[in-house]
């Protein structure tokens, strides 16, 4: 029995295969990035993109829910809703930002290859990539910085779309992205878009590197597109519900990384709080009443937050009981979901780093990179003060804007 | 337009050297700090932009001598009525530009107000290290080493342990201590200490107050040994490392004070470390509300700048009223060390618990302020352009260190509540 058994939520809804899957990622986090970490730190080179490439290529992630007509796995129906909460609880747990990388890549697959929803074209196009059993699909969205409005505007025109930005910030990965999705106005249209266009496609300027907080697998960097042209069937999500939707499977997979940075987190404060002797040598750390009240805390948090997502998932997974990922009230529960876990995530964290003092703080134990990347993550869903606005239109018809 | 300065402060209260020194310091910042603080990070272990910006704030600009009394050299701040008040001013300055680089320059004080600051000036002492800070154009650091592998922060637990749970000891032999012991994450170790004050017992599981010995050992001493600085979150300017003390011997005259009197004045340095940390977190605010004001100015929403948003407004007045409540509980944090013939000995358990309270709580609102404001930024909140990120990850280690929150809620309950076994 995993110890993140500890954490109750419906399990039943899991199939056997995700149990599997969570298993084996399990060991990957611990072979690949756990037990290397203290010498290679976040190198990008040496520890985290040879366990993106383990992870997406030879474990094949980034064709899990790609159709299987196209060369992928064909878990590309809303139960991989489930699927991917389970296997991200993981990844995150070994590494965050190789989590949100999912993340991204697979809401951008949820848009294309959602079975009975097939977009043929985009499916025909990226169909090299996102089965590749050797280049990493490295996904980059560029979504709204402020709540709906888009940072690109796209224009139709004899069948291909001319995407326009300039120096846009995506959420992730914006220096080495092999595919974007990128969230437009479209001309003419009152409802925006969300088009894939291919890292290399012509007139996509990818600028340095940033340095950043934390994330450090994603290597983000403002971004061009000038006049980048893409085939209509592009437009992998057109108006506000496709869109929602797209949004709603990254709104999961945000929420799922950071209950696996809880995990780590919880992992490392409990042998903290183990070993850890206080008042001389009169008291082991977790026995002082005052820290165990912080010490559950910690843990009501993290119990809470793995609850919400996996009823998330649910959510998302069962359109026949739900309705679809993209309608308003799922969208609006998607993103208190995760506005709700990327809070209680930095609050848990932070309280974690509390107890452990200096500890908490040195990288040699490896808290603080959870809580960098974590509150990273969060910034990826922008200012909690305007996504508010979308849960008072929904639950109180509200105009504000 | 507004500026740091409409942020208030208790001006009937404040030195007549506030204004000077605040703006001295703040042009120092301006050129030497802030233009090249986005490269600190990669730069904690060689120090090659931080190290600059220190020499010339202590060594040349002389910041490193204000304790000592003018006839050493110094600027006799340690022996006036506004030391609590021209430090916190001098630390809310550097701070605004790096916390790292104020906690640094502090520490220097840290140990020094065990022997420069009235009514206990140990002029033999002062006379003997002041060379070290007033004869010079190079920065020089001094350290308090504090904390051991075993037990953390307890040894500043001093209500309950009472010293109890030092390892490092310091046996008199003939007029020379002799100390052996092992101590971590003292601020300006990781190699560049010139001069430490170590926290010893003259006999090891007492409780006794006369066997807790603060005695001060030049860096260079035979036996004492620095390891390199740890990699930490923030803060690169700040050099933490291990630190070895194999049979070091220093005069017996090296002892700050003697028995009964260096426990009691240790907490002073409790006091007045809490204080400082006040100022930092103050520091930070007022350059987090610069740096947002800018951001919300230019970046807009719905055609119009993104401070004009009615719910964001509400946000930035938050931001602003925590920015604006810090500095005016902070300063008189200052006055209160400042006047102990209004308030009491800044030893004092009142004290210590008092400046304890304005720490954890400034620092709790500072984080919560910085994580507002990060989310306010979306994904730019994380840039190392913007700085925010940096003084979100900064401001976590003054919120952990000296003993982190549960120990300051501790002795906070202790003296409010009259405790006697917490």
């Amino acid at each position: 029995m995993s110890e993140h058994d500890l954490f109750p939520f419906a399990h039943e809804w899991l199939s056997d295969m995700d149990t599997s899957l969570a298993a084996n990622l399990e060991k990957w986090a611990a072979s690949e990035l756990m037990e290397k970490r203290l010498e290679l730190k976040e190198d990008y080179a040496g520890l985290l993109e040879p366990a993106m490439r383990k992870l997406c290529l030879d474990i094949g992630l980034q064709r899990l829910l790609w159709p299987e007509a196209y060369g992928g796995d064909g878990h590309n129906t809303p139960a991989a809703a489930l699927t991917i909460t389970a296997a991200l609880e993981q990844v995150a747990r070994g590494d965050t930002s190789i989590a949100l990388l999912l993340s991204g890549m697979w809401a951008l697959q949820s848009c294309m290859a959602m079975e009975g929803k097939e977009n043929p074209e985009a499916c025909e196009a990226f169909a090299d990539l996102f089965a590749s059993k050797d280049t990493l699909a490295v996904t980059s969205l560029v979504l709204p910085l402020f709540r709906d409005e888009p940072q690109a505007h796209a224009k139709l025109s004899r069948g291909a779309w001319s995407v326009e930005a300039k120096k846009v910030r995506p959420i992730a990965c914006g220096a080495d992205a092999a595919v974007f999705g990128v969230y437009c106005s479209l001309d003419g249209e009152d409802e925006a878009g969300l088009i894939a266009l291919p890292g290399d496609a012509k007139g996509v300027k990818k600028g340095k590197a940033l340095l950043k907080t934390g994330l450090a697998a994603s290597r983000n960097a403002d971004v061009t597109f000038d006049k980048t042209k893409a085939p209509e069937g592009m437009c992998v999500a057109r108006g506000r519900e496709a869109c929602r939707a797209a949004l709603a499977w990254l709104y999961l997979g945000v929420s799922a990384s950071n209950v696996g940075a809880l995990f780590a987190s919880y992992e490392i404060l409990r042998e903290w709080g183990d070993n850890r002797v206080i008042k001389g040598k009169d008291q082991v750390f977790k026995n002082n009443p005052l820290t165990s009240a912080v010490m559950g805390e910690v843990a009501k948090e993290i119990a809470l937050d793995r609850m919400l997502t996996y009823n998330l998932a649910r959510v998302l997974a069962a359109p026949d009981v739900y309705g679809e990922a993209g309608g308003e009230r799922n969208f609006v529960t998607a993103c208190m979901v995760a506005q709700q876990v990327a809070q209680s995530a930095e609050k848990a964290i932070g309280n974690a780093m509390e107890m452990m003092a200096s500890a908490g703080y040195a990288t040699e134990w490896n808290l603080e990179r959870y809580w960098r990347d974590t509150k990273t993550m969060q910034l990826c869903l922008g200012p909690y003060e305007l996504a508010k606005m979308d849960y008072a239109r929904y639950f109180y018809q509200s105009q504000a804007r | 337009m507004r500026s740091i300065d409409d942020f208030t402060r208790p001006l009937e209260n404040i030195s007549p050297m506030d204004d000077p020194l605040g703006l001295i310091v703040r042009d120092w910042a301006e050129k030497y700090v802030i233009p090249h603080r986005r490269k600190f990070d990669e730069d904690y272990v060689d120090h090659k932009f931080i190290e600059p910006a220190f020499d010339k704030l202590m060594g040349e600009m002389g910041m490193q001598r204000v304790l000592f009394p003018e006839n050493m050299g110094g600027w006799g701040f340690g022996r006036s009525d506004h030391v609590g008040t021209s430090m916190y001013r001098i630390m809310e300055e550097v701070a605004r530009a790096d916390s790292g680089m104020a906690v640094a320059y502090g520490v220097v004080y840290w140990p020094l107000l065990m022997i420069a600051v009235e009514p206990h000036v140990n002029y033999e002492l002062c006379k003997e290290f002041a060379p070290i800070f007033c004869d010079t154009e190079e920065a020089r650091f001094a350290a308090n080493a504090m904390t051991e592998p075993q037990g953390g922060s307890d040894i500043e637990n001093m209500e309950i342990l009472g010293g109890s749970t030092i390892q490092t000891t310091a046996v008199l032999d003939g007029d020379e201590w002799v100390i052996n012991g092992h101590k971590l994450w003292p601020t300006n170790s990781g190699g560049v200490c010139n001069l430490f004050g170590v926290v010893c017992t003259t006999n090891p599981g007492s409780r006794d107050p006369d066997d807790f010995a603060f005695i001060f050992v030049p860096a260079d001493t035979p036996g004492c040994t620095q390891g390199p600085p740890y990699q930490k979150a923030g803060m690169a300017a700040d050099k933490n490392g291990d630190i070895w003390f194999e049979n070091v011997r220093v005069p017996k005259s090296y002892r700050a004070h003697g028995p009964g009197l260096d426990a009691m004045y240790f907490k002073e340095m409790v006091s007045l470390g809490n204080m400082a940390s006040t100022a930092f977190v103050g520091g930070v605010l007022l350059n987090v509300w610069e740096r947002l004001y800018e951001f919300v100015s230019e970046e807009t929403y719905k055609g119009q700048p993104l401070k004009e948003h009615d719910a964001v407004a509400g946000l930035l007045a938050d931001i602003a009223r925590d920015a604006e409540v810090v500095r005016i509980v902070g300063y008189q944090n200052a006055r209160m060390m400042d006047r102990p013939d209004i308030y009491g000995a800044r030893w004092s358990d009142e004290q210590v618990a008092k400046a304890r309270l304005y720490k954890y709580w400034s620092a709790d609102v500072g984080m919560e302020t910085l994580g507002k404001a990060m989310n306010l930024m979306s994904v730019y909140g994380a840039d190392r352009d913007w700085d925010i990120e940096k003084h979100w990850r900064d401001l976590k280690i003054v919120q952990l260190w000296l003993g982190g929150k549960q120990l300051g809620q501790a002795e906070v309950a202790r003296w409010f509540w009259d405790l006697e076994t917490v």
